[in-house]
């Protein structure tokens, strides 16, 4: 079979970067389902795109399209023949009607019992035709961040759309597909890049994508995003070495710099060393955030150069490298006015203005805010049994928010925190002070450093406890892809600075106190209730991803107890590593016995004189025996010690009810026999409820 | 990779201009391109955008394209004129294309040859920005065009305005003149750039960015302002409900409310709960004003022309664009 190409692209007015990565996967997600719909699966979909344009490669098409048969059912059995076996005029019109002979009808089984069924065949059409429909349909489906129009405005799209390019062939791309997309009707060619190579490019009987490719590079235009990293990165590596640097790793901002040009041109310009008297974060802020510019470094310091990208190869009169060099210093000025500025008064002289500043409409300020911390916090520091003192977290979490009215944070939001640090640091306080507040907003997930010191975990802890109480409080309750003050982040925080850190303080009660303080008592306990399993939803999340223990293995933990998220990670730690063990096998069933006598019935009242038989006074000394051990065990944080020991209570158990009748008809010995199994259920529950686990 | 040929090597030549130069080749290269070139608007606004040569023909299908220097005054932004790039007041060039013509940034692009700056020597880009004006009811998507990584003009494809869904769509470019100005001058202090008749920009204009910084910042008394906001929230009611309304009274009280409301705001006067309030109100007169003034359009037959739908062109905008491709 011949095998052809299908080369489709937009050229566009400036695609926004973060559309383009969604607009790859769109294309060739949306092409491959639409190939497969109409027959043509097996082809290999590529994609790429510039700041300019979104191109489709589809390689390995047929020249034309494979006829298809069709089954179309039609009326049943029982109305499309006589008792003889002929056909009514019900068959013979459906038969009419699909275009085949009557004898052709098959019976087949429908949802509604058995029809008759005609099996139609649909010739295969052009391909290039086809693939028109397709473009037409698969780009028109596009979603983006944001949509526009413009001129006369009658199309939707990211962005105006000047040229596109549709060529189909085998081998050499000699057929133009007749696509028309927002106006414009597809050609057999494409244009350079603005500035280097702005002509037309025509690309009738190109030898496939290959040349394309070839013929836009020429013009300047890399089209390949993962090529044009590849070379920024060679040219950033190069322009660093020359100047005894080293590149600042950035994957975020590399990404994005891949997605703002054609061409990946990149320059180095130099700073003047007066800057490098700034702090360092704010120096990385300016340069990447604002002037999107990676930053060098030496000796693990900012040095006096950054690196550019630019959207040409060349920079013939050095404009482009004094101009962004003119920039660099003009943002640095200006952030070093706001630094002397903020700096004529300490960061604690500041809390007071925090009553101009608006949390959240019905929350109040963030005065109102930085108060509820501070009781928080102590409460968490108190329930934790840090020996830390009151006064640095009191101090700590009064600084908190004062950097948000300094001009440092006005004009870099993203550094909110770590200005407040930097500030209480240059104003003398003490050390465990300034770092925990530089690390307020650590961690941000998952990734990422903890806060360096107790006072820095405690005041994260509260502040995002008190947002999440907050917020729910409030009614600001995320659901599905809804969650626009990032309350499944901060929860997911405090589970790790809770884990991690580690606080050991019982999370639901914490909750429970954080949820009074902002509701003013007339709590909606419905609320609380989404609350307290918002959070535990995180802490199985957590158990999971960074605990690597099995989704069945966190439920048996969290369903026993949870709150205390160490304790809640070590037990499961412990029951991930022992439940593979022998002894374990037929505990599960035997729990599960346990929990639902127990469920069913209620304790009763405990009685040891009643209990005579011997199965029962054998699960009796080996629940007395469990319980020291487990509690033992669990005082020296070896989770897996107080498993082995519940797993010594297989055996009498199964003894017990295999001797036993529990519900027997004396009712004191029925109550007596239902608290002995009350007890060895308390007993597991301290770990987990083994029940919830499958037999290995 | 195929490399480009090495550019020929030739003195690098810096383009030298003042801000009142930069002002005429503008002026004149957009009034080459069929701008009627209009005058600053004689009430203090926050931006070109406020003119009514921009809020108000944006609306509705006649075609229109405009050009004009509007001094654009944020009192917040003040800093005693003590920081080197930021004022009280500033200057901006503002240009609206109706409809977006198919080549609008080229033409762009020729507006900055006019001034000297050849794009073959330089990296221009245009990296997305998108504009809202919540006082306005209106938003926009474009781009912010960088010059070898300066910002120097706001390029805007306006969606929406008072409220309405536009079509034609118009493009709006509103050059940065200051910036514009000490990014070709190399002057790393706006004070000290070259205005022209022999001065720079601090001698001719340093002495009103103390001045209004003092005023804004310590001195305007916030009660009448709240007073006068009222007054003229009252007077921009009593335009706009005669028989026929008056729609340019009716907005230029709008937009003293708005001046009158950033006086507040850089006053530190207006409470954090009651800000979205304000500037809502002020949004209900411009969204009202938006209306009358296609009503009033309507009734004379939209003199300028544009083949005049004029119920598919006014009709209110019924939601967000929900981020479809879908043509309309």
């Amino acid at each position: 079979m011949t095998r052809a190409d299908f080369l489709l692209e937009l050229l566009c007015e400036e695609i926004p970067a973060n559309a383009l990565p969604g607009v790859r996967e769109q294309l060739r997600s949306g092409f491959e389902a639409e190939l497969e719909g109409a027959g043509l699966a097996g082809a290999a979909v590529a994609t790429y795109s510039t700041v300019r344009r979104m191109t489709v490669h589809v390689a390995g098409l047929p020249a034309a399209q494979p006829d298809r048969e069709e089954e179309v059912t039609g009326p049943p059995v029982k109305a499309a023949y006589t008792a003889d076996g002929s056909p009514t005029p019900a068959a013979i019109g459906f038969a009419k009607g699909q275009g085949v002979p009557v004898d052709s009808l098959r019976v087949v089984k429908g949802p509604k019992g058995e029809v008759v069924a005609a099996t139609r065949l649909i010739p295969g059409r052009p391909v290039p035709e086809v693939l028109a429909e397709i473009s037409g349909r698969v780009v028109r489906a596009l979603h983006f961040p944001k949509s526009m129009r413009w001129g006369r405005g009658e199309h939707t799209f990211v962005r105006p759309v000047h040229n596109v390019l549709a060529l189909f062939g085998v081998k050499r791309l000699s057929e133009r597909v007749p696509v028309e997309l927002f106006g414009v009707a597809a050609s057999s060619g494409t244009f350079g890049h603005r500035i280097v190579a702005p002509d037309r490019i025509e690309l009738t009987d190109a030898d496939g994508f290959t040349e394309y490719a070839r013929r836009l590079r020429e013009a300047g235009v890399e089209i390949d995003p993962s090529e044009r990293r590849r070379i920024m990165e060679e040219k950033s590596l190069a322009l660093a070495t020359e100047v005894e640097c080293q590149v600042r790793p950035d994957p975020e901002l590399l990404a994005e710099l891949v997605e703002l040009v054609e061409h990946p041109g990149v320059l180095r310009g130099t700073l003047a060393e007066r800057f490098l008297q700034l702090p360092e974060e704010v120096l990385v802020t300016t340069l990447r955030h604002h002037q999107k510019c990676l930053v060098l470094t030496r000796e693990d310091h900012v040095a006096p150069y950054f690196l550019a990208v630019c959207d040409r190869p060349d920079d013939p009169d050095g404009h482009v490298q004094r101009g962004n060099e003119w920039v660099a210093g003009a943002r640095l000025t200006d952030a070093a006015f706001f630094f002397a500025q903020d700096r004529k008064a300490t960061l604690a002289s500041r809390s007071g203005a925090l009553d101009k500043v608006l949390f959240h409409q019905k929350l109040g300020t963030f005065a109102v805010k930085a108060e509820m911390v501070g009781r928080l916090a102590a409460e968490v520091a108190g329930a934790a049994k840090l020996k830390i003192g009151e006064k640095p977290v009191r101090r700590a979490c009064e600084l908190a928010k004062a950097d948000l009215v300094t001009a440092m944070v006005g004009e870099f939001p993203e550094l909110q925190g770590i200005v407040g640090g930097i500030y209480a640091r240059l104003d003398g306080e003490d050390e465990a002070v300034w770092q925990a507040v530089y690390d307020q907003y650590t961690p941000a997930g998952l990734e990422g450093a903890l806060p360096r010191g107790p006072v820095g975990a405690v005041l994260g802890a509260a502040d995002r406890l008190d947002t999440l109480a907050g917020m729910f409080a409030a009614g600001e309750i995320p659901s599905g892809s809804k969650d626009p003050f990032a309350l499944r982040r901060a929860a997911l925080a405090v589970v790790r600075i809770c884990a991690e850190a580690p606080l050991a303080c019982d999370l639901a009660a914490v909750m429970r106190d954080a949820f009074a303080l902002r509701s003013d008592g007339t709590a909606d306990e419905a609320r609380l209730a989404a609350l307290l399993d918002f959070v535990q939803e995180r802490v199985r999340y957590y158990l999971v991803t960074a605990a690597s223990v099995r989704p069945e293995t966190a439920e048996a933990v969290l369903a026993a107890r949870w709150g205390v998220v160490p304790d809640d990670v070590a037990r499961a730690r412990a029951v991930e590593a022992v439940r593979g063990e022998e002894a374990f096998a037929a505990l599960a069933v035997a729990f599960k016995r346990v929990r639902n006598m127990v469920a069913k019935t209620g304790e009763g009242r405990f009685d040891a004189a009643l209990l005579n038989e011997a199965a029962e006074r054998e699960l009796l000394s080996a629940v007395e025996k469990s319980e020291k051990e487990v509690q033992r065990a669990v005082g020296r944080g070896d989770h897996a010690a107080a498993m082995r020991s519940l797993a010594k209570l297989a055996a009498p158990l199964d003894r017990f009810f295999t001797d036993v009748l529990v519900l027997c008809e004396d009712e004191n010995l029925r109550a007596a026999r239902l608290a002995l199994l009350a007890r060895v259920e308390k007993v597991f529950l301290r770990i987990a409820d083994v029940s919830r686990l499958s037999a290995q | 990779m195929l490399d480009f040929a090495v550019a020929v090597a030739r003195p690098p030549r810096e383009v030298d201009v003042d801000l009142q130069e930069l002002i005429l080749s503008l002026s004149r290269f957009w009034s080459e391109q069929g701008c009627v070139v209009q005058q600053p608007y004689d009430i203090e606004v926050g931006a070109g955008t406020m003119h009514p040569e921009t809020f108000l023909r944006v609306l509705g299908p006649e075609p229109y394209r405009v050009a004009y220097v509007q001094p654009s005054r944020r009192p917040a932004d003040a800093r005693f004129g003590e920081n080197p790039f930021r004022f009280g007041k500033h200057f901006q060039m503002q240009v609206i294309l109706k409809p977006s013509p198919e080549d609008v940034q080229q033409v762009y692009l020729e507006s900055l040859a006019a001034l000297g700056i050849d794009p073959k020597a330089h990296d221009v880009r245009f990296e997305e920005d998108n504009w809202e004006s919540p006082t306005l009811g209106a938003w926009g998507v474009g781009w912010q065009v960088l010059l070898d990584g300066m910002e120097i003009t706001q390029f805007t494809y306006f969606q929406q305005a008072g409220g309405i869904d536009l079509k034609p769509i118009s493009a709006e470019l509103t050059y940065g003149l200051e910036r514009i100005a000490m990014f070709l001058q190399r002057k790393d202090n706006g004070f000290e750039m070259r205005w022209g008749g022999g001065l720079d920009y601090g001698k001719v204009r340093h002495q009103d960015e103390v001045e209004l910084s003092r005023y804004a910042f310590d001195v305007a008394d916030v009660a009448m302002l709240r007073r006068h906001f009222e007054d003229w929230e009252r007077e921009a009611g009593r335009c706009l409900e005669q028989e026929e309304p008056l729609v340019i009274p009716g907005l230029e009280a709008a937009l003293k409310m708005s001046h009158l409301f950033n006086l507040m705001d850089a006053r530190g006067a207006v409470a954090v709960t009651e800000r979205v309030a304000l500037i809502g109100r002020v949004r209900k007169i411009a969204v009202r004003c938006a209306r009358a003034y296609l009503e009033q359009r309507e009734r004379l037959g939209f003199p300028l022309g544009g083949n005049g739908n004029s119920k598919a062109n006014g009709k209110r905008a019924a939601g967000k664009t929900n981020g479809r491709a879908d043509e309309r």
